[in-house]
């Protein structure tokens, strides 16, 4: 059995980001994940957006983390090598009703200690973003907010968290949880046993379950679901667009990607539980409301529509960060819901003070790097540096993907990094092969038979995502060599 | 021969014509303005020429072109052998990322073509480009079929390239979507292969795909075709379990009630295929709405001057011996283009502009310089029509009236405007197929 002084449950962007955090400190570390992958839950199904802050009432944990998470995006981003952009947002005003809702969101805003907020009309609306809908007649103007690739973070966090000596177990999902004598968990796993001094339930939509096998707060979840549609790239991303939010969401957004993409996110339904299923009614209302913020926005350019369900615990409108109650040495990161991508950063850092305050020794660590080098993006690159890729291995002037130009020496770096890729779509969330218009219908073979040759095994073993979707079957006949 | 490149150009690289795309349009574009004169190059970014020729192994191809019906790849071959007996430079497993019109090319082209390929990042001059991408196929997304994203829902082509080139199977038992052609010889191709053909679903009220492989892929197997109904979700959590299927009103909404869940681990879709034109785009070339491919002219010549399109990357043909001759003659032009004397008058000003009308889906040429020659007008209807006729009006004058007949959406059609109606348009032409019934009414 694998013994850890601390091992974190879930690796989403919150598990991935305390990873990180605490990969600083002389600790034994282990992240384990029920997904074949990292990031693939809550954190897949994401618009990426990095609000700013001033939707949260006051006082709220999500109010204390959400702005400071928003804050550190900058210094994280730079350190992990993730792609960021902090375009600053506006929230849309058609009407009198409206302009006295963004005077309250302008206020929570000051509250919350977000920066440099203020009520725009008119023409400087045009002036940020002009395909704002022009019957905007006013907007909140903030100008900290941002957009990333939620799974290149969550990626990024792992990989410098994993070069600094933490282990990720994937494929491990906790059946159960005992305690030892000397009060240690044990924790049981599809991918064996391991052991604990301290646990961390960063779950996400799991984070009931998990709390009470751990003998933790009994937290009832809510299957707060969100279909999210993703456009074509377009010249010039569009600013993150928020209509006025509604009493549970912040209603549909639009927004621009660190890709060039148009993201319309999300609906907000309550539904059953691990439900990610998209629904015709959610899509329209997708694009209906991206239309009543962008009038010009082709829908027809939508290349993927997706669902996932946000990390809501029943009757708390807030996240949970702290130490359990009931059962010692358990901390809590739960009901990570909206706006969790935002308060990432900030959530690793409370869990690393909680920890701290909780008289956990964790000296630091000599030789710490807490930097991470960005994988190449050939797409990106300059023409003289592809050239020298090229000549270097001409793996790189293989272009496997053709819609968003990936060669197959950037596959193949994929499935070698430090949690690498194991599947299809852990290729694509890594270099976006696949990711793009044809959604893969030109590349699809050619990556399943990388990943097979780089993994050693058969074609017909490759998986699309988790154990359960090998892609083909085969071979159809006996080949004489 | 004769070559408008200086001999004392120090580039190797410089072409007269270069066509983007190996497939039965683009060798087609090469071989015929080889013929005419240029030298050309063909940048195709598989490691082989033919295209997606290469993976239609089933037979009904070349009827036209060379009188003899063939299989894709035999069809591929034939201009495969006649592309290497020409001097045409091929660069395959070379991928544009490029074309750009202002660059300071060498050899006086107008255009840099630049591609990556895994020996270099090749840059080719050209002052004539024939863009010969072909198309892609439409996706789940772009049709929004709603429900979970398993593994087993593939594209025709996708699951076609599995079958007949990786020697792989994409499932076991198989649900179609879409009764374009694709998808008929697929259902019958997995039928040949040992998978079940649960059935072939169509969202419209008619096939969508020629009606020989309606009869030869389906009825020959015992595969039944569903009209007027279409898959309003997807089922199942790693793999594909189930599809459920729903009839659709006269309006193509499902008719709640109607649904119907189909066991299957495969989705196979069929559902329409989009000129593949983000390349031509970024090269500044405008586009037509309504095929989603360029805007060109009589001689194929889009926007940009010196680009030519053809093939399906200008529209999507339903047979390849089409998007050859099309491109023949793209290829043609583009040399005559590189080779001509003097710069051309751009005669685009008092050009005559062709629009589609009525139950026609789309024209092409979009627009018409030359009023001496005569000019086909290329055109697919949007549905069925019993009895119709085509009309090509110029202002209050009707020039031509057809004769009452049937017209299908799986056929591509033309029409031959003479010299003698286009000097008698006036600056526009608009061809419009109606229905014989509504004229009456």
């Amino acid at each position: 059995m694998q013994r850890y002084d601390i091992v974190i449950v879930g690796a989403g962007i919150t598990g991935c980001a305390i990873a990180r955090q605490l990969a600083r400190y002389d600790a034994s570390i282990a992240v384990i994940e029920a997904a074949n992958d990292i990031a693939c839950g809550t954190t897949k199904a994401n618009g990426g957006l990095v609000h700013a802050g001033y939707d949260p009432a006051p006082g709220t944990c999500k109010a204390s983390v959400n702005a400071r998470g928003c804050a550190l995006y900058g210094q994280w981003s730079r350190e992990l090598g993730f792609g960021f952009n902090r375009t600053g947002s506006m929230v849309l005003g058609f009407s009198e009703t409206d302009r006295e809702h963004l005077e309250h969101l302008l206020e929570n805003g000051r509250a919350n200690g977000v920066p440099d907020l203020r009520i725009i009309q008119g023409d400087e609306i045009r002036e940020h973003e002009p395909r704002a809908n022009a019957d905007a007649t006013c907007a909140l103007w903030c100008p900290s907010t941002g957009y990333v690739d939620p799974f290149e973070v969550a990626i990024a966090a792992a990989e410098n968290a994993a070069a600094n000596g933490v282990e990720f177990h994937r494929g491990a999902r906790l059946d159960g949880v005992d305690r030892d004598d000397d009060g240690r968990f044990i924790l049981h796993t599809e991918a064996g046993d391991f052991s604990a001094k301290t646990l961390i339930n960063a779950a996400g939509n799991g984070c009931g379950e998990v709390s009470r096998m751990a003998g933790g707060e009994p937290f009832e979840m809510v299957w707060r679901q969100g279909n999210i549609a993703v456009l074509d790239h377009e010249e010039t991303p569009l600013m993150p667009l928020y209509p006025i939010p509604t009493p549970v969401s912040k209603g549909v957004i639009v927004t621009g990607t660190v890709h060039g993409n148009t993201v319309i996110t999300a609906t907000a339904a309550i539904r059953e539980a691990g439900d990610t299923d998209t629904y015709a009614a959610d899509v329209n209302e997708l694009l209906e409301g991206a239309r009543k913020l962008v009038p010009d926005l082709d829908t027809r350019r939508v290349v993927r529509t997706f669902a996932g369900g946000r990390a809501v615990i029943k009757g708390l409108n807030d996240f949970f960060i702290a130490p359990s109650t009931l059962a010692p040495g358990l901390f809590q990161a739960a009901g990570i819901q909206s706006p969790g991508v935002a308060s990432a950063p900030a959530v690793a850092e409370r869990m690393d003070a909680l920890l701290h305050e909780a008289g956990i020794a964790l000296p630091e660590k000599p030789g710490w790097n807490p930097l991470r080098e960005r994988p190449v993006d050939f797409d990106s690159e300059s023409t003289e540096r592809k050239r020298a890729l090229i000549e270097r291995d001409p793996a790189w002037g293989r272009i496997v993907c053709r819609c968003e130009t990936v060669p197959e020496a950037e596959i193949v770096e994929a499935i070698h990094r430090t949690p690498g890729a194991v599947s299809v779509e852990g290729v694509k969330r890594r270099c976006r092969a696949g990711m793009g218009r044809c959604q893969s219908g030109f590349c699809q073979s050619r990556v399943v038979r990388i990943l097979a040759r780089e993994l050693g095994c058969s074609p017909s073993d490759v998986l699309l995502e988790d154990a359960g979707s090998q892609i083909v079957f085969g071979p159809l006949k006996e080949v004489q060599a | 021969m004769t070559s408008t490149i200086p001999a004392t150009a120090a580039v190797a690289h410089a072409y007269d014509v270069v066509v983007i795309g190996g497939g039965p349009a683009g060798m087609g574009a090469a071989i015929a303005a080889q013929q005419a004169g240029a030298r050309v190059a063909i940048v195709e970014r598989d490691a082989h020429l033919g295209g997606i020729l290469r993976q239609c192994i089933h037979p009904g191809f070349g009827l036209e072109h060379f009188k003899e019906e063939l299989t894709g790849p035999e069809y591929a071959q034939r201009l495969i052998n006649e592309v290497a007996a020409l001097p045409i430079d091929v660069h395959t497993g070379a991928m544009v990322i490029a074309i750009d019109g202002d660059a300071d090319t060498v050899g006086g082209g107008a255009h840099r073509v630049t591609c990556m390929s895994e020996e270099e990042l090749l840059e080719l001059d050209a002052r004539a480009v024939v863009l010969a991408m072909g198309c892609r196929e439409r996706t789940r997304s772009e049709i929004k079929i709603p429900g979970s994203r398993p593994a087993g829902v593939f594209t025709a082509g996708l699951a076609q390239r599995y079958i007949n080139i990786e020697n792989l199977a994409p499932g076991r038992r198989a649900v179609i979507l879409g009764s374009g052609d694709i998808g008929l010889i697929m259902a019958r191709r997995c039928a040949l292969e040992g998978m079940e053909v649960e059935g072939v679903y169509e969202l419209m009220p008619y096939a969508n795909g020629l009606y020989r492989n309606v009869k030869n892929c389906l009825e020959d197997f015992g595969i039944p075709l569903h009209l007027s109904t279409t898959v309003t979700r997807i089922i199942g959590d790693a793999r594909v379990e189930a599809v459920e299927v729903s009839r659709v009103d006269e309006h193509l909404s499902p008719i709640p009630g109607t649904e119907r869940v189909v066991p299957c681990d495969t989705l196979l879709l069929s559902v329409g295929l989009i000129p593949e034109n983000e390349l031509s785009t970024k090269a500044g070339v405008e586009l037509d709405p309504r095929t989603r491919g360029a805007k060109v002219d009589e001689s194929l010549m889009t926007s940009v001057p010196g680009i030519f399109s053809c093939g399906n990357v200008l529209h999507v043909h339903d047979l390849a011996d089409n998007a050859t001759a099309e491109a023949q003659r793209a290829g043609r032009a583009a040399a005559t283009w590189a080779l001509r004397e003097s710069d051309r008058e751009d005669e685009s000003q008092d050009a005559i502009a062709v629009e589609a009308a009525g139950l026609a889906g789309y024209a092409v040429p979009s627009r018409i310089n030359g009023v001496d020659a005569l000019v086909k007008i290329w055109f697919r209807v949007r549905a069925p029509i019993e009895c119709g006729r085509i009309r090509i009006i110029s202002g209050d004058e009707t020039l031509f009236c057809g004769k009452p007949r049937a017209f299908k959406p799986s056929i591509m059609e033309s029409v031959p405007v003479t010299p003698a109606m286009l000097k008698r348009a006036q600056g526009r032409i608009t061809l419009s197929i109606e229905s014989i019934e509504e004229d009456a009414r």
